[in-house]
């Protein structure tokens, strides 16, 4: 090893060196190794000076094992020497930036957005939809143009309270299906899935669920709630 | 006498740059040169992101791997410290995010009684690496005290201050020539004394 060559590899070290010096030096760095060692010395000098760290010789070796494997994780490639037994199963997967885990405001951020985006597709949806879905089915419509029938075995109390008939009233008559018009059932049926949707909406506020949708299905009404 | 100027970027990027060219083409030994002049640095940034030594050795390990992997991607338009710290920084705090997560999930594992198969990720097996260190360290302290004072200032001025050779030959009133001759002095004083104390340091 001249010492010319030397000088060139301490110059090197401090970004002194020439062009023509640096190639000169990388050329003898293939038949010389120990001028690796040498420049290695030279920095481990100012990094002592400067308080830096000192890194074991041993990272360069180990960073040619990683470069050799392929794509692998250093962690996993780490030397089996320098490793304790227990070490040795666990692989380590080093995340990307991107791929962290979200933090506890984007958490919120994203519940936020997504109850926004709902709670407006909802009050468009329901606008356009509707009053399609209001209508009376068709088969009604063709079979009895003015009065359908309209059997309500199970809640018969209620139905006779709100048609203004008694509930005390037993007789054969009474069991059989009354006829009601389409009016009266559009209005009874509009009151009662008003009441469920009022009911719905009080009783997902008690639960505690912090979706908008009741209250959304509230606002869609075209009738208001009686 | 001018202002003192630190090392001249235009320099850096100059040297660094033929550097990674050289290992850009596959020279294998160029980009060795850029590991063993950045190593301490990335070491000693990555120690202030994580606790564990091992750990940090493990990082700086990634962090080179992960530059060689990329030059192609580096266009030399910013220093190659600059884009070398970012990517250790990066490696660093994702590193420490998985393995908070791991350590999360052991002790989770752990209340529920499965302990054989842990890792130990604390055992950094490395206390006499350190104290090998350290007593490196203190010797390298110890020439340079005990170099004549024109080679101490010299190399002082070049490593603490971080001058360049033309600042320092302004400084101490020499040529620019007999300022590289006396940093390259000093620095081979100091390895020897080092290679005669610790026999079979700094030999590849």
């Amino acid at each position: 090893m001249t010492e010319m060559l030397r000088t060139a590899l301490s110059a090197l070290v401090d970004q002194e060196a020439s062009e023509f010096e640096t190639r000169r030096a990388l050329e003898a760095l293939k038949s010389n190794p120990d001028l690796k060692a040498r420049f290695g010395a030279y920095q481990s000098i100012g990094a002592t000076l400067r308080g830096e760290s000192l890194v074991p010789e041993s990272l360069l070796t180990r960073i040619h094992a990683a470069l050799d494997a392929p794509e692998q994780l250093v962690s996993q490639a780490r030397p089996a020497a320098t490793q304790s037994p227990e070490s040795v199963n666990p692989t380590i997967t080093f995340l990307p930036a991107r791929e962290a885990l979200p933090s506890r405001f984007g958490i919120f951020a994203g519940q936020l957005a997504m109850a926004a985006s709902i709670a407006f597709a909802v009050v468009i949806g329901v606008k356009v939809v509707a009053p399609v879905e209001m209508k009376p089915p068709a088969v009604t419509s063709v079979e009895t143009p003015e009065i359908i029938r309209f059997q309500l075995p199970v809640q018969r109390e209620q139905v006779a309270v709100q048609t203004g008939v008694t509930a005390v009233d037993e007789s054969p008559e009474a069991s059989t299906p009354r006829l009601m018009s389409e009016a009266d059932v559009r209005r009874l049926v509009s009151e009662r899935l008003g009441q469920y949707l009022v009911r719905h909406a009080e009783n997902s506020s008690v639960v505690g669920t912090q979706s908008v949708l009741p209250l959304a299905r509230i606002m869609g009404r075209d009738e208001p709630i009686q | 006498m001018s202002a003192v100027s630190q090392s001249d970027p235009a320099k850096d990027l100059k040297n660094d740059q033929l550097l990674v060219d050289r290992a850009k083409s596959g020279d294998r030994h160029a980009f060795d040169l850029l590991v063993l002049k950045y190593q301490s640095r990335i070491l000693s940034l990555v120690t202030r992101i994580l606790s564990n030594p091992s750990d940090a050795l493990d990082v700086v390990q990634e962090t080179f791997v992960k530059a060689y992997r990329s030059l192609e991607s580096f266009r030399g338009e910013s220093a190659f410290y600059t884009w070398l710290y970012r990517i250790a920084v990066n490696t660093a705090k994702n590193y420490a995010s998985a393995s908070a997560k791991l350590q999360l999930d052991v002790s989770m594992e752990s209340m529920v009684g499965g302990t054989d198969h842990l890792p130990s990720f604390q055992d950094s097996g490395s206390p006499d690496q350190q104290s090998a260190t350290d007593q490196l360290q203190a010797a390298i302290l110890e020439a340079i005290e005990q170099l004549p004072d024109d080679l101490c200032q010299a190399l002082t001025l070049r490593e603490l201050e971080g001058m360049s050779y033309e600042d320092i030959a302004e400084r101490m009133d020499c040529p620019i020539g007999t300022v590289r001759s006396r940093i390259f002095r000093a620095r081979e004083s100091v390895v020897n004394q080092i290679q005669a104390q610790f026999p079979g340091t700094y030999v590849s």
